[in-house]
């Protein structure tokens, strides 16, 4: 279940702070002389490790953490924000309903109209070839029914990831596509977020639907993200930290509540295509990174699949716990985005090799019926939307702008078995 | 029996044992004068007073005891499908429970049961070709000679004795009856095999004298009566093949024999066993069967964090005493531990190995130093919600120094104690203070508190801290006269204490005899401390001693009653054949 | 009509060989009277057990204030109203300490069930449930049944110092011990002695042949032990004696299921529900002749019940709660001793939902519910709350008696007369009493 954030400020933020309002050094100004203390102790203990103490998620300048949640940043339910008036998208059975033959005739069951919806569905999901069309929605025409998100001042969680506010009337930033920009859910205008007008007017994608909850599954263990930071001097203002972005390669601790334990310990997927670092800084206890591809793993139906993000940022705030809150934006390339999110084309077995066509048509057509969009029109919106990275022969963007709001916990993150285990034996020894 | 701490200050109530230490501290200064102090070396000096010994004893064998027997006999992988009955603590040591138990009915039924489910496996389809000597005839009603071939093998190894006249014949003939309403040679066997292993002699080693020494020495153990008490006490588990032999050949008998089927042990793999056993025993490790925590509280702790925390410990210990070889006394102050991932995430410590154990140091000044430190000391010691610095103290005080906490007394008024989530009184040694001011509790409490509240670093689970209830907490603390403000100051404590070898060779000699030690034994215990002392506390080398002093087998002058029972009544049935 | 013996009309089976005779549960085996006579033709026997719940009550909430049947129910008894006719209570009983240290949470429990208060837990008789078990619980399968509910391996059934009978923990585990293997459906149609249990039976005889010749070799003490020993193999021997002959059919006896696996630990609510769930089991095991002596253990004497999330148990709330000067007791504390009192409802509740005879299972128990102490803070064992529940045609409930500080084994005493022991005098020094309390008597 995505976390109930509201707008104003998060049930989680309310907790943070009132557990910084039992340390001594509540507000920023104190923090710091409160973290700068601490690290006149950490430093006078040389290089031996450092204070194990409650909020020492920092040693020897190096952090590790690990995600505790991940969802999509988009926003209220449409219903509440008037952001679809045209409704919500269809499947193709929903649609196929609605044409002259998809009616229900005189006293058909229901079992009998459902099989029938079923087949004019799948005639509707079937290209001109005979082609299946979630595996080739380049095939399809434009789905009318596949709604999405067009008006300009629509709240929508995220940050400003261009630098430019489209409703200043500035010309676009370099390497983008014009578009017009969300609005932050506290008015903030040049809110990057055009996935969001892609899905928001898809049911799966509102509060009570399935296209957001992908987390459970990372509590499964099934993937994992981690993020380590390297030298910090400083958790509240830093202006020069290392930050980096990998897959875990070891399932979530989870305690009996199904809640993620702090300090676990994971190795860091040693694939080079799933690790990625940047440069970053800390201001005022706010985390930021300059920009980095990344990706992650991803799975369903037993497929494996890749989470890309192109020039990735981190912007997150950083408690004094170890707590990191924010969001993760970048670019989604969009034939990768489709296969990750709708098609499932380059599905892979866990031998590594291509998943056989039938799971991936199964389960991308099976997806489509649950979730109550086209494969067409979803492909073909995300083509529409995309804002990013313009071919530079035609211009068109291939990528487009995506946003994650992440939170993660103080977690160990070694690089091998082998080598961490050195790596800890100087850290501890002296 | 009289307890030999009993004795040692007649008319002065139990509640003063703690103030014990001191008296023995006198004798122990002596010693360390006359012996010439420290020099690590054996001294020349020191010889084992005349022994003294204790009487028979019938000792039920432990779980762990019971389950290596079985595995040693018939292998690894035979399953004991039983819930046994838990073992009964006598003198802060099950060892001696192993002594005064009774048994229940539920005991004997799940007995019954662990010997069904070996004898099962044993001569299953698949696996009796490994334990057969032979195969029985085909074509006549049941094969006695095959099945006597079988007993004597087995009964010897599971009686930890020759067998007798006739005993052989007598589980043969249930086998045959077996086999004549079973219509099957293995069923009949397997009920006889049953009935062997449900016998007394099995479950309980009854120890036997020797016949009355000629020179009119003191009376000692049997041969067969030794063995069982050598192996056990070197390796949790019965005889072996050799040391029975050696038993039978009356090697046992000469210093020299002794020492090398001692020597043997010890260098077994077995004796880890046995060490691990001990302090499984003085560590009161059963408690652990019902840990538990608040999961809201402490969400990190589960099962398998308990089991980690057990062995932990128990493979620091191990490590440290026998592969190191190192001081007893080091195991309060050394940063060496093992740790697993689930530990790591509470020690907060990285583990990159993600199966199973790494070997880790705890950082230095991070407030971990000893295995008094170690979780599962912590967690054992403390509330499912919070920490308890008087459990703390009394286990310590207990465990480690051999000093008796009494209870608190039955009507006190606990009204003083205000509400332990107040604000005026956010810290365990805030609530405390008001036990150590109130004048019923503070006799008690003056002496476990100031030792458990160097603890507080440590939370409920034995993760550390720095607050309570926002509060900092106060670590600061003393133990019989030291003061210090740290958990590492508490650890120097505990190793400079000259109670912790004491309390040491104490409990190892206990365990080693399953009875507590008598007043005439102190010359006798002065002996193996000071050899533990100029042996530089090894362990091993305490064992060692243990195993070949005289006072280890002999049997007390009141503790011979059973004079018409000597081992000449255990005639071998072919020869000694076993 | 005469009574016709349902094992009569079995006695002949050839040992080994299937035996398949229908028996339908003929009407004609009830008696005529129908009280405490079942289908079987045998009469219901009575059954004795103890409950015991830790840390005491709040006097206030629990003493009524009048004495005699027509008293009000307080407010922590409320939930028993449904059984005040079944219930008898007993307050200001005392354990007459003698001088002997009181123990917290030892003294009182073991001077209540052993009539002799001991500073430890190094009993120096038999606990009143062992004593009631060797005279109406040798025949079946299990001598008695203990269980244990708050996550504790503990019980306060002793027949010696240091061998307690050990508590089942978890519902599967106890659900195991009975309706596993060895357990015979006693309404099954076809019984079929199994020879197995014949051999194995004659295995045990064999065992019990050393006897002799080992407590020859032993001192004093270790004969007494060995003794134990032996017994508890002819106790064994029994059992499976009673395997080769076909159960007694029961009336509405239905073969429960597994229980679900469940969290064994302290917290109230999981406690609340282990606590059903074996209760439920062990009403079946009742009602099916398994056993004719039980031992509850809601919660430990040193109650570590606690309320989810929570940092103190009911046992350190005793002595760390302030009392709250509206309430004048310990509020906390009060509460988990209020459900004591809804668990205790509940157990009561699974005895009442087997019919037996004309009546209930209950009917036909005797249980006895006691705490170890009375006001836990100050560790009193003077005025233990105790009651006794059900009854059967000996003993007499419905009524509310104040000790005044009689010596506590007054009950202990009656208890067993009411269970047809012939006994005169329970206890020693102070506790030693030949006063029946005759109310309890029917």
């Amino acid at each position: 279940m995505p976390i109930n954030f509201t707008v104003s400020g998060t049930r989680s933020r309310e907790r943070l702070r009132s557990r910084r309002q039992q340390t001594p050094c509540p507000g920023n100004r104190d923090g710091y002389h409160h973290a700068l203390l601490r690290w006149v102790a950490l430093l006078s203990l040389g290089a031996s490790g450092g204070l194990h103490a409650d909020d020492s998620f920092v040693r020897d300048g190096e952090a590790g953490f690990v995600l505790s949640h991940i969802e999509y940043a988009l926003s209220q339910d449409a219903q509440e924000t008037g952001a679809c008036p045209e409704g919500m998208s269809s499947s193709v059975s929903e649609i196929f309903s609605r044409t002259p033959a998809g009616r229900r005739r005189n006293g058909e069951s229901d079992a009998d109209y459902a099989q029938r919806l079923g087949k004019g569905g799948k005639a509707l999901a079937t290209g001109p070839g005979g082609e299946d069309l979630c595996q080739h929605p380049e095939a399809g025409k434009p789905d009318p029914y596949f709604h999405t998100v067009e008006q300009a001042n629509i709240p929508a969680f995220g940050i400003d990831i261009d630098g430019v506010a489209s409703s200043t009337g500035a010309a676009p930033a370099p390497n983008t596509c014009p578009h017009d920009d969300l609005i932050g859910m506290n008015g903030e205008p040049g809110i990057d977020n055009q996935f969001f007008r892609v899905v928001g007017c898809n049911r799966s994608f509102q509060s009570t639907g399935q296209s957001n909850t992908f987390a459970t599954e990372m509590l499964t263990g099934s993937w994992g993200i981690l993020l380590t930071l390297a030298g910090v001097d400083d958790i509240y203002n830093d202006d020069s930290i290392e930050v980096g972005f990998y897959s875990n390669a070891d399932p979530i601790k989870l305690s009996p509540t199904r809640v993620p334990l702090a300090y676990a310990t994971y190795l860091s997927d040693p694939d080079p295509r799933f690790r990625a670092t940047a440069h970053g800084r800390i201001t005022n206890g706010v985390l930021t990174t300059d920009p980095t591809d990344v990706r992650f793993h991803y799975t369903v139906n037993s497929m494996l699949l890749e989470r890309p993000l192109r020039r990735a940022r981190l912007q997150a705030t950083l408690s004094n716990d170890g707590e990191i809150e924010g969001y993760l934006a970048g670019y989604a390339p969009l034939e990768e985005l489709y296969d990750l999110k709708f098609g499932f084309r380059n599905g892979k077995t866990s031998a590594g090799e291509l998943a056989p066509l039938h799971l991936r048509s199964l389960s991308s057509n099976g997806a489509a019926f649950v979730l109550g969009h086209t494969c067409t029109g979803a492909y073909h919106a995300l083509y529409a939307h995309a804002d990013g990275d313009p071919d530079p022969q035609t211009g068109k963007c291939t990528s487009i702008s995506m946003q994650y709001r992440v939170r993660a916990i103080p977690a160990f993150v070694v690089d091998s078995e082998a080598n961490a285990a050195q790596a800890k034996v100087t850290v501890v020894s002296e | 029996m009289k307890a030999w701490e009993k004795a040692t200050a007649p008319g002065t109530s139990w509640r003063c044992r703690v103030g014990r230490f001191l008296a023995f501290t006198g004798i122990c200064l002596f010693f360390a004068q006359a012996a010439g102090c420290g020099d690590g070396r054996p001294h020349e000096s020191i010889v084992e007073p005349q022994p003294v010994g204790g009487p028979l004893l019938v000792r039920r064998l432990t779980e762990s005891q019971y389950r290596a027997t079985v595995a040693d006999i018939f292998g690894p992988d035979i399953p004991v499908a039983a819930r046994f009955e838990r073992g009964i603590r006598a003198e802060g040591l099950q060892a001696i429970g192993t002594s005064e138990s009774g048994m229940s009915p539920f005991g004997v039924e799940q007995y019954d049961a662990a010997a069904q489910s070996i004898a099962d496996a044993v001569l299953s389809e698949g696996r009796r070709d490994q334990y057969m000597p032979c195969i029985p005839a085909a074509g006549v009603a049941f094969d006695a000679q095959c099945a006597a071939l079988f007993f004597d093998r087995y009964g010897p190894r599971l009686l930890r004795r020759p067998m007798l006249t006739g005993e052989v014949d007598r589980y043969v003939n249930l086998a045959e009856q077996g086999n004549a309403r079973l219509g099957s040679f293995y069923e009949g066997l397997k009920f006889a095999l049953i009935g062997l292993m449900v016998s007394p002699e099995f479950l309980l080693r009854i120890e036997n004298a020797a016949p009355t020494s000629e020179n009119g020495g003191p009376r000692q153990l049997d041969a067969y009566s030794m063995a069982t008490r050598l192996s056990y006490f070197l390796t949790n588990s019965t005889p072996d093949q050799a040391l029975l032999e050696a038993a039978i050949a009356g090697d046992l008998a000469t210093q020299e024999g002794l020492a090398r089927q001692v020597d043997r042990l010890i260098a077994s793999p077995g004796f880890e066993k046995a060490v691990r056993a001990f302090f499984e025993d003085m560590l009161e490790f059963e408690l652990f069967d019902d840990l538990a925590k608040d999961p809201l509280i402490y969400p990190a702790f589960n099962s398998d964090v308990a089991a980690d925390a057990r062995e932990q410990m128990l493979l620091t210990i191990s490590d440290h005493l026998i592969k190191q070889d190192g001081d007893y006394r080091d195991l309060f102050t050394t940063r060496n531990t093992y740790l697993t991932r689930d530990l790591g995430i509470v020690y907060r410590l990285p583990v990159a190995t993600r199966k199973g154990w790494e070997p880790a140091v705890f950082p230095e000044g991070g407030g971990r130093q000893g295995i008094h430190t170690d979780i599962g000391f912590l967690a054992l010691h403390s509330h499912p919600g919070r920490s308890s610095p008087t459990l703390r103290g009394k286990a310590v005080r207990e465990v480690f120094l051999c000093q008796e906490v009494p209870d608190p007394p039955a009507n006190v008024n606990f009204s003083v104690v205000q509400d332990p989530s107040s604000t005026n009184m956010p810290t365990a040694r805030d609530r405390l203070d008001a036990h150590r001011t109130e004048p019923s509790c503070a006799g008690c409490h003056k002496i476990m508190d100031p030792l458990g509240l160097t603890l507080e670093n440590f939370d409920g689970l034995g993760a550390y801290r720095t607050r309570e209830n926002g509060a900092v907490i106060d670590a600061s603390g003393s133990l019989d006269g030291t003061e210090f403000d740290t958990p590492q100051g508490l650890a120097q404590a505990l190793h400079d204490h000259p109670e912790t070898p004491r309390c040491l060779v104490e409990k190892m000699y206990r365990f080693a005899v399953g009875r507590d030690t008598v007043w005439d034994e102190r010359a006798y215990m002065d002996y193996l401390i000071e050899t533990f002392r100029t042996n530089g506390y090894r362990v091993p080398a305490l064992m060692r001693t243990i195993a070949l002093s005289k006072n280890f087998f002999v049997i007390s002058a009141e503790g011979t009653p059973r004079d018409e029972f000597t081992s000449t009544g255990l005639q071998a049935q072919e020869g000694g054949r076993s | 009509m005469s009574k016709i013996s349902r094992r009569t009309l079995l006695r002949g089976a050839v040992r080994g060989a299937a035996v398949s005779v229908a028996l339908p549960l003929l009407n004609c085996f009830l008696n005529d009277g129908g009280k405490a006579f079942a289908a079987t033709g045998q009469r219901i026997p009575l059954r004795f057990g103890t409950w015991v719940w830790g840390c005491g009550f709040i006097p206030e909430k629990w003493i009524p204030a009048t004495t005699g049947s027509a008293y009000v129910m307080p407010e922590h008894l409320v939930p028993l109203e449904p059984y005040r006719d079944q219930l008898a209570l007993f307050s200001g009983f005392d354990v007459k300490l003698d001088g002997v240290p009181n123990k917290p949470h030892i003294t009182g429990c073991f001077g209540l069930r052993t009539g002799i208060p001991v500073p430890d837990t190094n009993v120096k008789a038999p606990t009143l449930d062992v004593l009631v078990s060797d005279a109406i619980g040798r025949d079946t399968r299990f001598r008695s049944l203990e269980i244990s509910t708050s996550g504790i391996q503990r019980s306060y059934s002793y027949r010696t110092a240091g061998s307690p009978n050990p508590s089942e923990i978890s519902p599967l585990a106890l659900y195991q011990r009975i309706f596993g293997e060895g357990f015979q459906d006693p309404n099954s149609m076809a019984f079929k002695p199994d020879p197995h249990y014949m051999v194995h039976h004659s295995v045990l005889s064999a065992v019990a042949d050393d006897r002799q010749r080992l407590m020859k070799i032993v001192g004093a003490e270790d004969r007494q032990r060995l003794d134990e020993y032996f017994t508890s193999v002819r106790q064994l021997e029994q059992q499976l004696a009673l395997q080769l002959e076909p159960p007694a059919p029961v009336e509405n006896f239905v073969m429960p299921g597994a229980p679900p696996e469940v969290t064994l630990d302290s917290e109230m609510e999981n406690v609340m529900t282990t606590h059903r769930l074996m209760a439920g089991l062990l009403a079946r095991a009742l009602q099916c002749n398994q056993t004719r002596v039980f031992n509850v253990l809601f919660s430990d004497t040193t109650s570590n019940l606690r309320r989810s999330g929570t940092t103190t148990t009911h046992h350190t709330l005793t002595h760390e709660e302030p009392v709250d000067p509206q309430l004048g007791y310990q509020r906390e504390v009060g509460w988990f001793a209020q459900r004591s009192m809804v668990a205790w409802r509940e157990f009561l509740d699974e005895l009442a939902a087997i019919p037996e005879g004309d009546g209930t299972l209950l009917d036909n128990c005797v249980v006895l519910a006691h705490s170890d102490c009375s006001i836990a803070k100050a560790h009193a064992v003077e005025g233990i709350p105790a009651m006794v529940a059900g009854g059967g045609d000996r003993i007499r409930t419905g009524f509310h008696m104040a000790g005044k500080g009689d010596p506590v084994s007054r009950l202990g005493l009656t208890l067993q007369q009411g269970m047809g022991i012939q006994v005169e005098r329970w206890g020693t020094l102070s506790m030693d009493t030949n006063r029946t309390i005759t109310e309890l008597l029917a």
